[in-house]
């Protein structure tokens, strides 16, 4: 039986790794990919740089505006909750999942009717290489926040346990951490997408 | 609830929030006046929000130096390549 | 008293290297020999593409024998990781089960792909080239729009992974996450029913290069850390630790 103890609080001049090794070869390994994608957006840019301006100003500004707001709500929701873990309020970090949850439920609302916007002003993915790469860019960004409400829902039946193994603590910080790197992505996908020309 | 609210990523959070204002109205803003120099400030904002939210939320403020110089290197390096191939290509 | 059930480690180390064999053999014989690494542009003519089956089709007919042998193997290495898993889960085996129906779809999707081109080059100068090409778009779509059932595999290991019991775990848990992240990025693949050109075409490096080169990398990586984790096995055997769990 693998040993059931909640974890202290860090000691505070103590250096832990945030969750686990592994989370974090998939989270720098994933925003080194979107990295590649950003930079590739820019290239691509740089050679139809009227096309693109000209395409980007149809895009929705506020309502990716909004979306980073529901981001960033979330994201803080998810910092309370590890933090009220750590005190055994798991009453409370039920709650705040529960909020990033919907946080993200709202961003996707959103994300659709900004599609239906686009594609019924006939702006598709073959409409030309910027709608291209903001459907394929942002689709992949709300691929990946999908999987975070999938991670959500197992932080939240973790929380409604009584007791965490080292290995569940591990994976709630870690999974924590997920749900942060969406919200990061955003915040790199939003202004270079919607705003920078 | 408050005693949770006491940590430094709440005002980190508000930082954050108010960057993105100030993105949003830096990118809005109209006027046929070139919006080189806005674009370059809104992408060096976006990645000191990536960084607040590394270090602040991701807790990488206390992870090991080599995890943290990781993340780090990544900030510095992807903003920098965004914004040189921004303005030079 | 619980029955001591051993590692074949011989059996098992066999099985993870039909794996490489496998790998070997899809690079000798779909790429040196068909010249189909990477893919013909979906946006060739059918006549262009007829003409790619006749000119090479000695060589494709037999990659197709040899690829037809070697895909087979896909069964046999993929059960050495589910032995693992096996394992790594208590109780009901709905993990190890779900492994072996996906694993059971995949060789299948793979085997079809040389028997169709064998198919095709069967009598390539007869056959109509709009036929030919609807032929050859279905074996790509074969090899690259049935990812789900991969990535779900993937995804099921790393769930074994996470949820491993055993202590220390059968595999290193950052190997999990891997397997999560692989998962997530063979997706592109899924893109090739939209575009006939450019990134995400079937020879597009976004939806061709880079699942492609992920898919088999992770195989690669698989094949060591579980080779790895039978030697692990090995000597935990020899060193008389109790069962782990009962088959």
């Amino acid at each position: 039986m693998p040993p059931t103890t909640t974890r202290p609080p860090p000691a505070v001049a103590a250096k832990k790794i945030p969750g686990e090794e592994g989370v974090w070869i998939f989270i720098l390994g994933d925003i080194c990919v979107f990295a590649v994608f950003f930079t590739y957006y820019l290239v691509q840019r740089s050679k139809h740089v009227d096309l693109f301006d000209l395409s980007q100003s149809t895009l929705n500004k506020n309502l990716g505006a909004v979306n980073t707001v529901f981001l960033l709500v979330s994201s803080l929701l998810v910092v309370l909750a590890v933090r009220a873990m750590r005190v055994a309020e798991r009453t409370l970090a039920q709650r705040l999942i529960l909020g990033a949850f919907l946080c993200g439920v709202a961003f996707i609302i959103v994300k659709v009717f900004e599609y239906s916007e686009r594609i019924a002003a006939h702006q598709i993915p073959t409409t030309n290489g910027f709608y291209l790469l903001y459907f394929v860019l942002t689709g992949l960004h709300l691929f990946h926040l999908i999987i975070g409400l999938g991670v959500l829902t197992a932080l939240f039946i973790l929380a409604r346990k009584a007791d965490l193994s080292e290995h569940q603590w591990a994976f709630f910080e870690g999974g924590a951490c997920f749900w942060h790197m969406v919200d990061l992505l955003w915040l790199v996908l939003f202004p270079l997408i919607f705003l920078v020309r | 609830m408050t005693a949770l609210l006491r940590t430094p990523a709440t005002a980190v959070w508000v930082v954050l929030i108010t960057a993105t204002a100030m993105s949003w109205t830096l990118g809005t803003q109209h006027g046929t006046h070139d919006h080189k120099l806005a674009s370059v400030i809104i992408l060096l904002i976006a990645f000191i929000k990536v960084r607040l939210v590394g270090m602040y939320f991701m807790e990488l403020r206390e992870a090991p130096n080599v995890l943290r110089g990781l993340f780090e290197a990544y900030c510095l390096i992807v903003c920098t390549l965004l914004v040189t191939v921004f303005l030079w290509l | 008293m619980a029955k001591r059930i051993e590692l074949d480690s011989g059996l098992a180390k066999a099985a993870v290297w039909s794996g490489i064999a496998l790998i070997v053999a899809m690079i000798v014989a779909q790429g040196f020999l068909m010249h189909f690494i990477p893919p013909p542009s979906p946006a060739l003519s059918a006549k262009e593409l007829a003409q790619r089956f006749i000119d090479r089709r000695d060589e494709i007919r037999l990659g197709c024998l040899i690829q037809c042998i070697f895909w087979s193997f896909w069964a046999t290495w993929c059960m050495a990781i589910t032995i693992f898993i096996r394992k790594m889960e208590r109780g009901w085996p709905i993990l190890t089960y779900s492994s072996i129906a996906l694993q059971g779809g995949g060789y299948v999707f793979f085997i079809l792909i040389p028997m169709t081109w064998g198919v095709i080059a069967f009598r390539p100068e007869t056959l109509d080239p709009a036929v030919m090409q609807i032929m050859n778009d279905w074996v790509w779509f074969d090899f690259l729009f049935t990812w789900p059932p991969f990535a779900l595999w993937m995804a099921v290991i790393g769930l074994a992974i996470i949820k491993d019991h055993n202590v220390p775990t059968l595999y290193p848990r950052w190997v999990a996450y891997l397997n999560f992240w692989c998962a997530i990025l063979i997706f592109p693949a899924g893109l090739i029913v939209f575009f006939r050109d450019g990134l995400f075409a079937y020879n597009g490096v976004g939806a061709f290069w880079i699942p492609f080169a992920i898919f088999f990398g992770w195989m690669i990586a698989m094949s060591v850390l579980t080779l790895q984790a039978i030697d692990r096995q090995k000597t935990r055997q020899s060193e008389n630790e109790p069962v782990m769990a009962s088959v």
